[in-house]
């Protein structure tokens, strides 16, 4: 149950980020970033508190914690923390900025407030509007650098997410109608029986949460606004956003019991698949850096979603491969940036020998590439790992030889485009590079210092939180 | 069928005629008017439900769809292409008028044989499949449009969808006057913002224009 002081943990988590939403509009920038900055560590601070206490339960009518949420809020506020950091230095090498740097860490803020909402509220219609809250926060923040394509992704990003998530709704209306109730924790606790219209909601809903995931085929607007956002933003896209969408139907999910009917798992595992598939055939041809980056988030988002359908060690292995994904990927994306903004370019093809030009980002780089792909130690490999286990387990062999075949072409992808930045002989003639632009890769390494110790140390500590919510999303785990 | 149920299929069916001509126009105004008129057809079912219930919620659900919808968003678009109002055409659509009315028929055909086969013994209440094609044809107009100003009124035609739906058959859902609010929000600033922009950085409102996203 929730305790005397968690209220006050809560309370800071959702208060936070919102005041520094506001307080970020103060006209001095210096003062606007260290609003920013306080309100993200404030919030992380008390995501890690509520996860050491393990505070779970209900506050009031609308709020409330467990594990799922709470394992989910430290990835977020991790991430979001890390992302504001780091933004300082990206934003003082953007020429022509769309935004003040005030409104852009008040959008930053607004953008993570409106995820953390999504974690905490139990009402399935205020997470709706969470969700979609994180369009109206983020779109703006996409057009930062003022080009043509910008505008393009932004557009694209809010009308394709939008009509997804207008589908969600229809899919809350058709379970408000069967069920009576949208309180996510009491359809957990009393699951409603399972007649077409629940089913469809789910299916519903996997349609327009899943948009917002990336799953193929409704992926369009991903690569797009993760390419063109600025890194640090994308950071927060490709690393907890995409999960915070799979979280919203995950808590539409649970509300069918365990097992859930073979239709609806069929039909996960067939977006799943689909979706790693797809990705990872598609980071082959990739020509920006950026969108290869985004690409491989789609992968893991599929890989994800097949973890959930198998459930059991797969569940707990798609949670594991969430967490540790968010820290590299964002991790990747911070590098991505450094690069970026050092050679002007985003383009595979004209960025060549940074192990030379720009080593600590470098070898930053090709560590997260790694990282991000499933290497080991990195917890993206336990994860992976598990969810072929798991797939293995439940008889289900060709789906595991698809995992696998996934996560290989991916990884080959990834690693290859990225070792030909870092490692590739330099071009010829030279491309003109920007100096000192080096900056924050140390946000870098320790967001893969993350995703390693969750691979290697930190397991015990997540692993009650990360159990508990494969539990309680219908796995069974030995 | 009581006088009660025939205006509101009455309503509905206008809403889906609506639709339909939205399909078969590549006219950028009368589009706009075109779904002025619609989320006006919606209020007044909006209106006349919230007369028959004495639903306050219902009543600002009309109030909205009215200050919004039909009268907002619209005036703020055709302020967009004011210089070029009575020629602004969405070319690529201009050649596929036939094929977009054709698709847009079958689609509501089958997406109202689905609602039957699936949903009509829980909401009985005439009319009921319609908010589910309305739903069905604004996809249609945001999958194959690519002027911006054509997919922002598919996006408020999916908008009507939802409010139309909630209204039908979820009269209760908690906090359904907030989230139509947060929608009518999000048209705002998709119209209003980011149209803006795209004019400034662009010069065109003409998706298709920016060919640089590719793979």
């Amino acid at each position: 149950m929730i305790a005397f002081g968690d209220p006050f943990g809560l309370f800071v988590l959702l208060a936070a980020p919102s005041a520094a939403a506001v307080l970020a509009l103060i006209p001095y920038p210096a003062v606007s970033q260290a609003v920013a900055r306080a309100g993200a560590v404030l919030a992380f601070a008390a995501a890690a508190v509520l996860l050491a206490t393990g505070a779970t339960g209900r506050w009031g009518a609308y709020l409330g914690l467990d594990p799922l949420s709470e394992v989910f809020l430290l990835m977020v506020t991790g991430v979001y923390a890390t992302s504001i950091f780091y933004s300082r230095g990206y934003l003082e090498h953007v020429a022509r900025p769309f935004l003040t740097p005030q409104v852009y860490y008040a959008l930053l803020s607004a953008f993570a407030f409106s995820m953390i909402a999504v974690l905490v509220v139990t009402d399935l219609g205020l997470m709706w509007i969470g969700v979609e809250a994180t369009t109206v926060a983020s779109a703006l923040l996409i057009v930062l650098e003022r080009r043509p394509s910008s505008v393009e992704a932004a557009w694209r990003y809010t009308l394709v997410a939008s009509a997804g998530l207008t589908i969600a709704l229809f899919a809350l209306l058709l379970l408000y109608v069967s069920t009576g109730t949208l309180d996510a924790l009491q359809l957990a606790a009393n699951p409603p029986a399972v007649t077409l219209p629940v089913e469809m909601a789910v299916a519903l809903a996997l349609v327009g949460y899943g948009t917002k995931v990336g799953l193929f085929p409704m992926h369009s607007w991903l690569p797009d606004a993760h390419s063109e956002a600025p890194s640090p933003v994308s950071a927060m896209f490709s690393g907890v956003l995409l999960p915070t969408a799979l979280y919203a139907f995950l808590r539409v999910y649970r509300v069918l019991p365990s097992p859930a009917p073979a239709v609806i798992t069929d039909l996960l595992l067939a977006f799943g698949i689909a979706t790693a598939l797809v990705a990872a055939f598609l980071i082959q041809r990739q020509r920006s850096f950026k969108r290869l980056l985004a690409y491989s988030s789609m992968e893991v988002m599929g890989l994800a979603v097949i973890g959930i359908a198998i459930g059991g060690v797969a569940l707990y292995g798609a949670l594991i491969l969430l967490v540790a994904h968010a820290f590299a990927k964002s991790a990747a994306f911070y590098c991505g940036g450094n690069v970026l903004r050092t050679t002007g370019t985003n383009r595979i093809d004209e960025i060549r020998n940074l192990r030379e030009t720009m080593p600590a980002t470098g070898l930053a780089w090709v560590v997260s590439a790694a990282a991000v792909t499933g290497a080991p130690p990195f917890g993206t490999f336990l994860g992976e790992l598990l969810i072929v286990a798991g797939a293995l387990a439940a008889g289900l062999v060709w789906v595991a030889a698809v995992v696998v075949v996934a996560i290989l072409v991916a990884f080959l992808g990834v690693n290859s485009q990225i070792g030909r930045m870092v490692f590739g002989e330099p071009l010829v003639p030279p491309r003109p590079v920007a100096t000192d632009s080096e900056s924050g890769w140390g946000f870098a390494y320790l967001n893969l210092g993350v995703a390693l110790a969750i691979g290697v140390a930190a397991l015990p500590y997540l692993s009650p939180a990360l159990r508990g919510a494969a539990v309680f999303l219908g796995g069974s785990l030995p | 069928m009581d006088g009660s149920a025939e205006v509101v299929a009455l309503v509905g069916v206008g809403i889906l005629l609506t639709a339909l001509y939205l399909q078969s126009e590549s006219f950028v105004d009368p589009l706009i008017r075109g779904i002025a008129v619609q989320s006006l057809l919606l209020a007044v079912l909006l209106g006349w439900l919230a007369w028959t219930t004495q639903s306050v919620d219902l009543a600002i659900l009309a109030g909205l769809a009215v200050a919004v919808r039909a009268g907002l968003i619209p005036y703020v678009l055709r302020r967009q292409i004011r210089a070029f109002r009575w020629r602004m055409r969405e070319l690529h659509a201009a050649h596929r008028v036939t094929g977009h009315a054709l698709a847009a028929v079958a689609l509501a055909i089958i997406a109202w044989f689905v609602f039957q086969q699936t949903l009509a013994s829980i909401f009985p209440q005439p009319g009921a499949a319609l908010p589910f094609v309305l739903l069905v044809e604004g996809l249609l107009m945001l999958a194959t449009r690519s002027n911006t100003i054509v997919q922002v009124i598919g996006y408020l035609e999916e908008e009507n969808a939802v409010v139309y739906a909630g209204a039908l058959f979820a009269q209760g859902f908690p906090l359904f006057v907030e989230v139509v609010v947060f929608l009518d929000v999000l048209g705002v600033v998709l119209v209003a913002v980011i149209l803006s922009i795209q004019r400034d950085v662009t010069g065109t409102l003409e998706e298709a224009a920016l060919e640089e996203l590719a793979g």
